[in-house]
């Protein structure tokens, strides 16, 4: 079990590096993203999908907490619990309810729009318990809090994951 | 000579044991079924420790513990659960906890029940049930201000989020739903008043909707807008003193709002930190609380302000202010770094802070701030959530 003083001197050290820039933070994004449906409705450049050729490069492993798109995450990566960064584990259920965050691709020097979707109907995985809270805000703000069991939506409410889906890029303010 | 002495001294041992077996009658034999009970108050040294099994959240928790002993077999007064990121809330006036928690019939699959659990405080027993409407209620990292009692403790409030946020009112009387109460764009619950109930809106307001003895609404009003949940957002766990609500903010400022019992009126903020204190900021979970002296407790982060990220991360100090004279009245170093704080109530309060270097709770003295105890090995695993006992 990774500790949470693991955890709190992890986001200490992390407050050092994460002065980027974050000119694109999408502060205009309200709401909750309900249901994959509403996703096109959102002021947000849809990112191209994996079939494109040209799809931008990532850098960094996807089982490590300071990979790029856990900038807002709180929970145990999906990665290391049979899915991997944007899809679900075996067996489990994608929440289709979510909160967002926007993260710095160092690879492209892009600003993106991160849908953080719980995985569930299975126990927690346990394994790589990742707390980064860069952009997070309390509950009053569901749209981007993760302090919300987000498995709204789903048959379970039991918690097992969490995904990091890119959404769109996020628009300069 | 060294043997001859131990053979004497084991003599003498065994003629004592065969003395004492002839003198001495055997221990009686013991009723089986004796169940312990509990005072009908909890004495203020008494702490709910939630731990929320963050690993495995359907086997959620609250620990009773009684901080005044020096032993696990003292300390430990007894536990109820509380499933899948489930609240509670204790109303010693009813002698009862309310306990919201989530089931599925399969353990994390099946159909899924939603139910408020009611315990009764000297048997720690379950004793009745309501259920409660399907997919709604709040579930996340544990939170004081999920559910309020409001009339006089005859009406439980519940905090909905399944996103859209409600209020599903409980009569405790009749253990029966009464209503369910709409807060589009805000959340949780602050009681104001004895009818009125007040929630943080998204846009920086506070909604306060006041209630009829049925449970209808009676009148609805927005305050005006005194903080940005972008840019100047402040933590949803107020410290209560009287009527007035102190918001800490993450720019380390904290804000009063006035509930006056049928609105909820923002007054002026202040700064936490002093001169040469500007990079302190609060952070942690359980963040705040007050006393019974009317003093309010921050647990404070030395490189929290204006870190983006840094504000759940909890901190290295406690700090005590009076909120009247906006002063800062005492300092409590934690032995090594603090998550969640609680205080307990009367003219000597202590103070309970999970540490979660090693996830134990550790005890200070409210008054000096001297380091009293640590206490663990009870079970806990991540007691994220404190409360001192009402």
């Amino acid at each position: 079990m990774m500790s949470f003083i693991d955890r709190l001197l992890e986001q200490r050290a992390r407050s050092a590096a994460q002065q980027a820039p974050r000119r694109g933070m999408l502060k205009a994004l309200g709401g909750v993203l309900v249901g994959a449906s509403t996703l096109p409705l959102l002021p947000v450049a849809r990112a191209a999908g994996p079939e494109a050729a040209s799809r931008p490069q990532e850098s960094g492993s996807d089982t490590d907490c300071d990979y790029w798109r856990y900038c807002a995450i709180d929970g145990f990566l999906c990665s290391c619990c049979g899915g991997s960064a944007n899809t679900c584990p075996p067996g489990t259920e994608m929440s289709p309810v979510t909160w967002i965050g926007t993260c710095h691709n160092p690879a492209d020097g892009r600003n993106y729009v991160i849908s953080y979707n719980d995985c569930c109907g299975k126990p927690g995985c346990g394994a790589c318990l990742c707390q980064r809270d860069e952009g997070d805000r309390p509950p009053y703000r569901p749209d981007k809090t993760n302090d919300i069991n987000w498995c709204l939506g789903t048959s379970s409410a039991a918690y097992h994951c969490s995904a990091a889906v890119v959404v769109g890029v996020a628009f300069e303010e | 000579m060294v043997k001859q002495g131990l053979f004497v001294a084991l003599l003498a041992a065994v003629a004592v044991l065969a003395s004492a077996q002839e003198t001495q009658p055997p221990l009686p034999v013991e009723p089986t079924g004796i169940i312990e009970t509990l005072p009908a108050r909890y004495p203020a040294d008494w702490f709910f420790v939630h731990d929320a099994a963050f690993f495995h959240m359907s086997d959620g928790k609250v620990y009773l513990l009684d901080t005044d002993k020096d032993s696990i077999g003292d300390q430990v007064k007894g536990l109820f659960p509380v499933s899948l990121m489930g609240t509670f809330i204790e109303a010693p006036s009813r002698g009862e906890i309310f306990a919201v928690e989530t089931f599925h019939t399969r353990g994390t699959r099946g159909d899924r029940i939603d139910v408020l659990t009611i315990w009764d405080t000297v048997n720690l027993a379950a004793i009745a049930e309501v259920m409660l409407p399907t997919g709604k209620r709040f579930m996340g990292m544990p939170e004081r201000v999920a559910l309020q009692l409001l009339k006089n403790d005859r009406w439980l409030a519940i905090f909905n989020l399944s996103p859209s946020t409600t209020v599903t009112l409980v009569d405790l009387d009749t253990r029966a739903v009464i209503g369910e109460i709409p807060i589009p764009g805000c959340s949780f619950i602050y009681a104001n008043g004895d009818m009125g109930l007040s929630a943080l809106c998204a846009d920086g307001r506070m909604l306060t909707v006041v209630l009829n003895d049925d449970g209808s609404e009676k009148s609805r009003v927005m305050s005006e807008a005194f903080f940005d949940s972008d840019d100047s957002p402040i933590f949803e766990r107020p410290a209560m003193v009287g009527d007035i609500a102190y918001f800490p903010a993450f720019d380390g400022r904290v804000q009063p709002v006035a509930m006056t019992g049928n609105a909820a009126l923002p007054m002026a903020s202040w700064p936490l930190f002093g001169k040469g204190e500007e990079a302190w900021a609060p952070s942690g979970i359980g963040i705040d609380s007050e006393d019974d002296l009317g003093r309010i407790y921050f647990l404070m982060n030395a490189e929290a302000n204006g870190v983006d990220g840094m504000h759940n991360a909890g901190g290295s100090e406690i700090w005590v202010f009076d909120p009247e004279a906006r002063r800062r009245v005492l300092r409590i170093p934690l032995q090594a770094w603090g998550l969640s704080l609680a205080v307990g109530r009367g003219e000597e309060p202590k103070v309970l802070v999970t540490n979660p270097t090693d996830m134990s709770v550790e005890l200070y003295d409210g008054l000096t701030g001297s380091f009293m105890k640590k206490i663990t090995g009870f079970g806990q695993e991540t007691p994220l959530l404190l409360r001192g006992a009402e």
